[in-house]
C-alpha cells in the first residue's frame, strides 16, 4: 500500500463513476472555455490599449453645417476659427476633413516612385487640416516640422494632391522600406503627383480603428470642402467639459446661416470605435467567471455528496487508525483524479477551439502558455473546491463507526 | 397521484435548501445567458424583410480592378455598391416589376418662417420604388411616382420623428420645408420603420438610425449631392467635377431590385450578364464576369453582418447552457441517491419502478420549472444592462435601443430551451433512482 492510497480510491470513485464522469465533463467544457476566453480577451484588450498618439482626453470636436444661400463658407470657417482659438483654455484648433478613430474617413494610395498602372501603392488614411492640426491633435514631430498658414490650400470637392504633406511613421516606413527615412523626400499619389515630406509624425492612429493599417496616416495642407466645417479644439487638461458648454452656447446662435450640428468629446468617438471590442471582452469575461463559479460548484457538490454518502466508511476508517489527515488526503485525491480526467479531456477541447478560432479570426495559433496557466488554474479551482467537504469529512468521529452497527 | 408528488417534491426540496438552490441558480443562469446572446443574435442578424426574401435581389456587378478584387477577403464577390453609369444603364431595363437605386446624404431641415429649430436630416436620396419594395409604411400621404423621379420632381418623404417636430404631428402633406437651400413639397409621412439590421445599404454598420427624409434621387445629379455614405474605387482617374464623378468607376450606389418568378430573374441575370459583355468589348468589365443578383439572406452573410463574434457567444452560451445542464443532472443524481433509502422503503411497500421514476421527475420539473421562470426574468434584466453597454449617450437613437427588445421568436426559443434543459436534467437521475434494487437499502436499516 502506497501512501497516497491511488488503487482504493480509483477504484472507489469507479464504483460511483456516474456523477464524477458529468464533473468531469463540466470541467473539460470550462478548461476550454477558460482557455480561449483568456486568449480573445487579451487580444481586445490589447488592441483597445495600443498607443494611438493623440491628445484624445484634451480633445473636443465641432461639427456645423450652412444651409442656406446666402451662407458664406469661407467666413463663417473663418470666424468660427478665429473665435475657437482666442477662447482662454483653448491649445489649438484645427478644420479636419475627417475625425481621427471615428470610423469615418479617405483613403489614397501613395508610392516612393512614379507608379506603373500594375501597382498599387502603399495605402494612406489622409485628413485635411490647417496650420495648427500637429499641436490640435497634440501629436509628437519625430522630425521636420508642421505646415505654415500659407501652405494652406483652399478647398476641392475631390482629391487633389498638395506641394508638402506630413506622414506618419508608419506609412514613412511602408512606402520607404527599410529604415523608413522619409524627410524631404518626394511621394507620389495615385496619379503620380509628387508632393514634399516636410514633417514625421511619431504615432497617429486614423479613422479605422479596425483596419491593420490604421497607423499610416498622412495630413493634407487644405481647408476641408464646404458648407459643413469640422473643428478639432485642443483644451488645457480639465477644462473641455466647461469650454464645450461655452463653445456651444455662442456657436449655436453666432450665424443662423447655419447650424450647429453637435459639440462631442473625442473620446466619445474612440469609446464608438472599440465597442464592439469591449463589449466582447465584458461578455467573455463575465460568462466565463460564471461559468467556473458553477463548474466549482459542481464540483462542492460531487464532493459534499460522496463525503455525506459515506460517513460510516469513514468513521470506520478512522476508528481502525486512519488520521485526519488521511481523510483530507483521500478525498483531495478523489477530487483531483476527476479534476485531471476533466483537464485531459479538455486540453484537447481547448485546442480544437483554438484552431477555430485561429482561423476565423485570422489570429495566429493560441498559445500554450494559455493551456499550461488554464490547466494549472482548474487544478488549483478543483483543490479549493474540494477543501471544505475534505475538512468536514475529516472531522467525522470514530464513534459514527460504532454507533449505527 | 400528482398532487402528492408534488408535495413531496416540495418537501424534498425544503429538506436541502443550500443544494436546490445551487441546481435551480444554475438552469437559472443557463437560460439567462442563452436568452441574452440568442436576442442579441437575432436583432445584429436576423433577416428584418424576410416575408419578401424570395423575391427581392441586391444587384452587384463585377466592373472593379483587374488586377485585383474588390474585397481581398472574400476575392469572390463583387464590389457592393454600383458605379452611376452602370446603376443608369441597368435601370433602363423595364424586366423587374421595381427597381431602385439610392444613396445616403445629409441635409440641413428648416422652414422659411424659422418658428422651428433648423435640424440636421439624414437623407435617402432613391428612386420611389423603395416605400413598395421594403413595405415601408405611411403616417400620412405617400410616396412618389416614376415622373417625380425623371423630372425631377421637388417632393419629399418625411420620418414622423421629423413630422413631429417641424409640424407637431399634424397631417403635413402638401406643405414645405427647405433641406438645405432648395424648396420640397412634402407628399408622405412614413410611420415608425427601423428594420435591423439595416439591410439595405451597410456601409455605416448595420444599426444605423432610421432616414429622417426620402428625396428623389433625380435630384443628385441635379443638385450634384455628393453620397455621404461610402465611396469607393480602383482606378487612378482624375476626377474634378461632378460630371467627372458621375462617368468614373467610383462605386457609390445601392440598387435594389424585386423580381417575383424564377423566369423574370434568369432573363434579368441574362441582361446584366449581356451588358457586362457588351462593355467588355468597350475594355470596362475586365474582371472574369461575375454579375450577381443576391437575396437579403445571403446579402446579410455575405456583407458580414453576422460577426465571428455573434458565432462566437452563441456558442459559448450553449457551451455554458451545458455545463449548468451537466451540473444539474450530477446534483439531482447526488441528491436522489443521497436518499435512495427512503426510496428504498417505496419500493418495498410496493411502489413500481414507474411511479418511483414519475415521482423523480416531478422533482426535477418542479426544480427546472423555477430555475426556468427564473432564467427568463434573469435574461430580462440582462438585456436591460445590454442596452446600457451599447448605448454612449442617452440621446442616441438607432437600431441600440432595439437591441434590448425581447420579441416573440426569442421568447419561444428560450421557452423551448427551458423544456429541454428540464427533460434533459431530468430523466437520467430518475431512472437511475428507479433502478435502485430496495432489498440493499432494507438490509442497511
Amino acid at each position: 500500500m502506497t501512501a497516497w492510497n491511488i488503487r482504493p480510491i480509483a477504484s472507489a470513485l469507479w464504483r460511483n463513476r456516474t456523477g464524477a464522469m458529468l464533473v468531469a465533463l463540466q470541467i473539460a467544457i470550462a478548461l476550454a472555455v477558460l482557455v480561449n476566453a483568456v486568449y480573445v480577451v487579451k487580444q481586445r484588450v490589447d488592441k483597445i490599449n495600443r498607443p494611438h498618439g493623440m491628445d484624445v482626453e484634451n480633445i473636443f470636436v465641432v461639427a456645423t453645417a450652412g444651409f442656406t444661400k446666402n451662407f458664406d463658407y469661407e467666413a463663417s470657417w473663418r470666424a468660427d476659427l478665429a473665435y475657437l482659438r482666442d477662447l482662454p483654455g483653448v491649445t489649438a484648433a484645427s478644420l479636419v476633413s475627417n475625425i481621427p478613430l471615428s470610423g469615418s474617413g479617405s483613403s489614397n494610395g501613395f508610392t516612393a516612385q512614379p507608379r506603373t498602372p500594375e501597382q498599387s501603392g502603399e495605402p494612406a488614411n489622409n485628413f485635411e487640416v490647417d496650420e495648427q492640426a500637429i499641436e490640435a491633435l497634440g501629436v509628437k514631430l519625430a522630425a521636420g516640422r508642421g505646415f505654415e498658414a500659407h501652405e494652406i490650400l483652399p478647398p476641392t470637392d475631390a482629391w487633389e494632391f498638395a506641394p508638402q504633406v506630413i506622414i506618419t511613421r508608419d506609412l514613412a516606413k511602408a512606402v520607404y522600406p527599410p529604415d523608413g527615412d522619409a524627410l524631404g523626400r518626394t511621394i507620389y499619389d495615385g496619379l503620380n503627383r509628387p508632393s514634399t515630406i516636410i514633417g514625421v509624425i511619431e504615432t497617429m492612429h486614423g479613422s479605422w480603428v479596425g483596419w491593420d493599417k490604421v497607423s499610416q496616416v498622412m495630413l493634407v495642407p487644405r481647408i476641408r470642402s464646404g458648407p459643413g466645417a469640422v473643428y478639432l479644439v485642443r483644451t488645457e487638461p480639465g477644462r473641455q467639459a466647461a469650454l464645450m458648454r461655452t463653445v456651444e452656447e455662442h456657436l449655436s446662435t453666432s450665424n443662423s446661416d447655419r447650424l450647429l450640428r453637435w459639440v462631442r468629446p473625442l473620446e466619445r468617438f474612440a469609446r464608438q470605435s472599440y465597442l464592439d471590442d469591449r463589449n466582447m471582452a465584458i461578455f467573455l469575461v463575465s460568462i466565463t467567471s460564471a461559468l467556473i463559479a458553477i463548474t466549482a460548484l459542481g464540483i462542492f457538490g460531487l464532493a459534499t455528496f460522496n463525503v455525506s454518502t459515506r460517513v460510516r466508511q469513514i468513521g470506520t476508517r478512522r476508528a481502525v487508525g486512519a488520521r485526519r489527515l488521511d481523510i483530507v488526503r483521500h478525498f483531495l485525491v478523489e477530487n483531483w483524479m476527476v479534476t485531471t480526467a476533466g483537464v485531459v479531456a479538455g486540453c484537447g477541447m481547448a485546442l480544437a477551439i483554438g484552431y477555430w478560432i485561429s482561423l476565423k479570426y485570422e489570429l495566429p495559433r493560441l498559445d500554450l502558455y494559455y493551456l499550461v496557466g488554464g490547466v494549472s488554474g482548474i487544478w488549483l479551482i478543483g483543490l479549493l473546491a474540494a477543501w471544505q467537504p475534505a475538512r468536514r469529512a475529516s472531522e467525522i468521529s470514530p464513534a459514527v463507526a460504532s454507533r449505527t452497527i | 397521484m400528482l398532487g402528492y408528488y408534488f408535495q413531496l417534491a416540495f418537501r424534498n426540496l425544503r429538506r436541502n435548501p443550500g443544494l436546490t438552490a445551487l441546481m435551480i441558480g444554475a438552469v437559472a443562469l443557463g437560460i439567462a445567458v442563452c436568452v441574452m446572446t440568442l436576442t442579441l443574435y437575432r436583432a445584429m442578424s436576423g433577416n428584418p424583410i424576410w416575408w419578401k426574401n424570395d423575391v427581392l435581389y441586391a444587384v452587384t456587378l463585377d466592373a472593379w480592378d483587374p488586377n485585383e478584387p474588390a474585397d481581398d477577403r472574400r476575392p469572390e464577390l463583387p464590389p457592393w455598391q454600383l458605379s452611376y453609369r452602370d446603376a443608369m444603364a441597368v435601370m433602363e431595363s423595364g424586366m423587374p416589376k421595381r427597381k431602385l437605386i439610392m444613396h445616403k446624404a445629409i441635409g440641413v431641415l428648416s422652414l422659411d418662417d424659422r418658428s422651428v429649430k433648423p435640424e440636421r436630416a439624414l437623407t435617402r436620396m432613391t428612386t420611389g420604388d423603395i416605400f413598395a419594395m421594403f413595405d415601408v409604411p405611411f403616417q400620412y400621404g405617400g410616396g412618389w411616382s416614376e415622373s417625380a423621379d425623371q423630372g425631377p420632381e421637388p417632393v419629399m418623404v418625411i420620418s414622423r420623428a421629423m413630422n413631429e417636430k417641424f409640424f407637431g404631428g399634424v397631417n403635413s402633406v402638401g406643405r414645405r420645408i427647405r433641406w438645405d437651400d432648395r424648396e420640397f413639397r412634402i407628399v408622405g409621412v412614413r410611420d415608425r420603420w427601423q428594420p435591423l439590421p439595416t439591410f439595405y445599404d451597410l456601409n455605416n454598420g448595420s444599426l444605423e438610425e432610421g432616414e429622417d427624409v426620402y428625396l428623389p434621387f433625380g435630384w443628385t445629379p441635379q443638385f450634384e449631392i455628393w453620397s455621404a455614405g461610402n465611396t469607393n474605387g480602383w482606378k487612378q482617374e482624375e476626377v474634378n467635377t461632378f460630371q467627372d464623378f458621375l462617368a468614373s468607376e467610383l462605386v457609390w450606389l445601392q440598387m435594389w431590385v424585386e423580381l417575383p418568378d424564377a423566369g423574370t430573374r434568369q432573363r434579368f441575370q441574362a441582361f446584366i450578364d449581356s451588358y457586362a459583355m457588351e462593355q467588355k468589348k468597350a475594355g470596362r468589365f475586365q474582371r472574369p464576369l461575375n454579375n450577381r443578383l443576391t437575396q437579403v439572406d445571403q446579402w446579410l452573410i455575405d456583407n458580414r453582418v453576422v460577426g465571428n463574434d455573434d458565432r462566437v457567444l452563441v456558442g459559448l452560451a450553449f457551451a455554458f447552457l451545458a455545463v449548468c445542464l451537466l451540473n444539474t443532472v450530477g446534483l439531482l443524481l447526488a441528491k436522489f441517491l443521497n436518499n435512495a433509502a427512503i426510496t428504498g422503503v417505496r419500493r418495498a411497500l410496493g411502489a413500481s419502478r414507474r411511479q418511483v421514476f414519475m415521482q423523480h421527475l416531478v422533482e426535477v420539473g418542479v426544480i427546472s420549472g423555477i430555475g426556468s421562470i427564473l432564467g427568463l426574468a434573469f435574461g430580462g434584466i440582462m438585456l436591460v444592462g445590454l442596452r446600457a453597454l451599447y448605448t454612449l449617450d442617452p440621446t442616441d437613437t438607432g437600431g441600440t435601443q432595439a437591441i434590448a427588445h425581447v420579441d416573440v421568436t426569442s421568447v419561444v426559443t428560450a421557452l423551448a430551451l427551458a423544456l429541454f434543459a428540464t427533460i434533459a436534467a431530468g430523466l437520467y437521475p430518475a431512472w437511475r433512482i428507479g433502478r435502485i434494487p430496495p432489498a440493499i437499502y432494507l438490509k442497511a436499516q
